[in-house]
């Protein structure tokens, strides 16, 4: 295959990956979380590493999952101690998750084949060297796990898309037709450190918080409806993809960065031109009420 | 700088680390205490990402790695970053949360390519600027440390000169209005202050961790005093102390500086929120524990005749035994009938606090506790509230809509 082109589909395999979970969590307003999350869960690849000796699939998945259910886990338990607002409670705990990782990472890994600047950045470009054989057809490594994860993310939100939405939209509710609205959040953070974590070697931690979050904020700005926002955020994160990848090239720069900047550019276009929340399209509105008021004549009273 | 480090007996180099670590932690404890009171934590983490641009930018137009352009590259980019997020927030529809996710990876984005745009160059100077990204604290010079302090003293002199104009905003933006105080100018100045706290500390802990060091002093001395006048002050002492500790243990160790300072300041963090006095976890566990016993007991006591309930039941039992109100066979002593009247006279009296306390005469403003109305409420208006209860007996009808004159 193609190098180009299998750097371009990993990286829209993560683009859909995240595209698929990014609008609950911009609904939800937990954005942030997925961005501690994701930088929580490098502990958990070090600490495989280090028992295992091991960089396979799925033993890290498991290990950065662990680390990301404890991330989560313990900031729920700040805030319910009533003492530290969310906020401080997120900042408290990835930055400490992420400096175990860290120091792992320089004291017992070093030189060997876990590499820091990698899981920040990511190195997409070598991902077409990075094959497996499957059914006698070479295929890039991280291609054939990001499929998998965007299946499983695809099969999340489709069987439990009706209770994703109730919780989402109404938690009260939702607690009271016994829909378990935390063990949903929980299971959504999941989801995003499996993601982040199968995400982390192509495209490095950075390029996976901007999918997770950018193209479904532009999504939101552009319509009100969930189906619409998810679709519309996944077509934003291949937008990102495609025309990152070009705009790399041609400047011979990083494409996790690159990627991460067409995305912020879908964004700043939807805040300044969305037909229904854009400033021109408010400004119209004004003035048409304007109008109509002054059309109406003077009110009575 | 040589003679402290001879008086603390480091090399110059570990003793300038240390100076420089203590200086990020007075200046980022006091700043932080603005976001974090705010509940604006995050926007650190966003403004800290967002200087690596700033950086980047700074570095292609100067040409060499000096420190006072990087610092004002990324203070530029920081407070570009920050306006933008308050920016995206006013125009309605995206929450802060989204706001600050996108300004983070946009930011940090556009740093991503600049960084590798700068690496293409084959500049020698270039090595190193990445580590920007972890912080580092090896070849920080004294003339760094120098610009930190000088920065860390201008911002904590407009704390100081601000800090009733400031206090009044942070707390109630509406009242700071209404007294005619430039709120938005204010809110400003706290995100140029987190800026500036930020520029100080991302050389040497890192862009990813800076927040960690915004937030940690304020949480822990939040825990400690409940006075903002005397939060900020703690803060910046604990902020100091967590960065020379940290900064001591990693040049010791070898390790580096950012993760072992933030890990260091987590865990005390962490022993302030379990066992701080009076607020402290534990602390707040053992009261409940209090309380609960205390109602089993009185339960107990009001009603001993009831069948054991179990473990907790049997617990109560022993207890109430070992204090003499409960004898072997499970009947009351005589002590124990005194504590059971003496409970019912508490509960009665409780019931008439609830239905004419509002016409009781108090001499000052009181707060009732429901376990001791008598020591709460002083005895005059104990006995207001016998009166009360006793004449309203019997008639069957409310006393507090007819709220009689105070006797």
């Amino acid at each position: 295959m193609n190098d180009d082109l299998v750097i371009v589909v990993v990286a829209g395999l993560v683009a859909t990956a995240c595209g698929l979970l990014g609008p609950f969590l911009v609904l939800r307003r937990i954005a942030l979380l997925s961005d501690a999350v994701s930088h929580a869960v490098l502990p958990g690849i070090v600490a495989v590493w280090l028992v295992g000796q091991t960089r396979a699939p799925l033993p890290v998945i498991a290990g950065a999952a662990a680390f990301a259910v404890l991330c989560v886990l313990a900031i729920d338990a700040l805030r319910a101690s009533g003492l530290v607002a969310s906020d401080a409670a997120i900042a408290l705990v990835f930055p400490a998750l992420f400096s175990l990782g860290v120091l792992g990472v320089t004291h017992f890994a070093d030189g060997i084949h876990l590499d820091l600047d990698s899981t920040i950045y990511g190195e997409i470009a070598f991902t077409p060297f990075d094959t497996v054989t499957l059914g006698g057809v070479e295929v890039a490594r991280a291609a054939v796990v990001l499929a998998v994860v965007v299946l499983a993310n695809l099969a999340l939100i489709a069987l439990l898309w009706k209770e994703l939405k109730a919780t989402t939209f109404d938690p009260e509710f939702s607690a009271t037709v016994r829909l378990r609205p935390r063990l949903l959040s929980r299971l959504l953070l999941v989801a995003v450190a499996v993601t982040a974590v199968a995400a982390f070697e192509a495209v490095g931690a950075i390029l996976v918080v901007t999918m997770l979050i950018v193209p479904a904020a532009t999504a939101y700005l552009l319509t009100d409806r969930l189906v619409v926002m998810v679709g519309l955020t996944v077509g934003i994160g291949w937008i990102g993809a495609v025309a990152g990848h070009r705009i790399a090239l041609g400047l011979d720069s990083s494409i996790a960065g690159a990627m991460g900047l067409v995305c912020a550019a879908c964004f700043v276009l939807a805040l300044v031109g969305s037909p229904r929340y854009g400033p021109a399209a408010r400004a119209m509105r004004h003035r048409t009420r304007a109008v109509d008021t002054a059309g109406a004549g003077p009110r009575p009273g | 700088m040589d003679r402290l480090s001879s008086l603390l007996g480091l090399p110059y180099t570990d003793t300038v680390v240390v100076v420089g670590a203590i200086v990020l932690g007075v200046t980022s404890g006091v700043l932080g205490a603005f976001a974090v009171l705010r509940r604006r934590s995050l926007v650190g983490d966003a403004i800290a990402h967002s200087t690596l641009p700033g950086v980047c930018v700074a570095f292609l137009v100067a040409g060499v790695k000096d420190v006072p352009g990087l610092l004002l590259g990324a203070a530029v980019a920081g407070l570009v970053a920050a306006l933008l997020m308050v920016g995206i927030e006013r125009a309605g529809r995206i929450r802060p949360d989204a706001a600050i996710g996108v300004v983070l990876s946009g930011f940090f984005s556009l740093g991503v390519v600049l960084l590798t745009h700068i690496a293409s160059t084959d500049d020698a100077d270039q090595a190193g600027l990445e580590r920007y990204l972890f912080g580092q604290a090896a070849g920080l010079l004294e003339r760094d440390v120098a610009v930190m302090a000088a920065l860390g003293a201008a911002a904590l002199l407009v704390v100081g000169v601000g800090r009733r104009a400031l206090t009044t905003t942070l707390f109630d933006p509406a009242y700071a209005g209404s007294i005619g105080l430039p709120v938005r100018a204010l809110e400003a100045l706290m995100t140029g202050l987190l800026v500036v706290a930020v520029v100080i500390g991302v050389r040497l802990v890192g862009a990813i961790l800076m927040v960690a060091m915004l937030v940690i002093p304020t949480v822990t001395a939040r825990q400690l005093v409940d006075r903002f006048t005397r939060v900020l002050p703690l803060a910046g002492v604990v902020g100091a102390a967590v960065g020379a500790t940290g900064a001591l243990v990693a040049t010791r160790a070898e390790l580096p500086t950012g993760p072992v300072v933030v890990l260091a300041g987590f865990a005390v963090a962490v022993v302030a929120l379990l066992l701080a006095p009076g607020r402290g976890v534990a602390w707040q566990a053992g009261r409940l524990a209090a309380r609960r016993r205390r109602v089993c007991e009185d339960a107990l006591l009001s009603d001993p005749g009831a069948p054991d309930r179990g473990r907790r039941d049997r617990r109560t039992r022993a207890a109430l035994r070992r204090r003499g109100l409960l004898a072997p066979d499970g009947a009351l002593t005589a002590a124990g009938h005194a504590a059971r009247s003496d409970l019912a006279e508490r509960r009665a009296l409780w019931s008439a606090w609830l239905a004419h306390g509002a016409s009781v005469t108090l001499p000052d403003a009181r707060e009732p506790d429901p376990a001791d109305l008598r020591g709460s409420l002083g005895d005059d208006a104990v006995s207001q509230l016998k009166a009360l209860a006793g004449g309203d007996s019997g008639s069957g009808d409310h006393g507090r809509a007819r709220a009689p004159e105070a006797r």
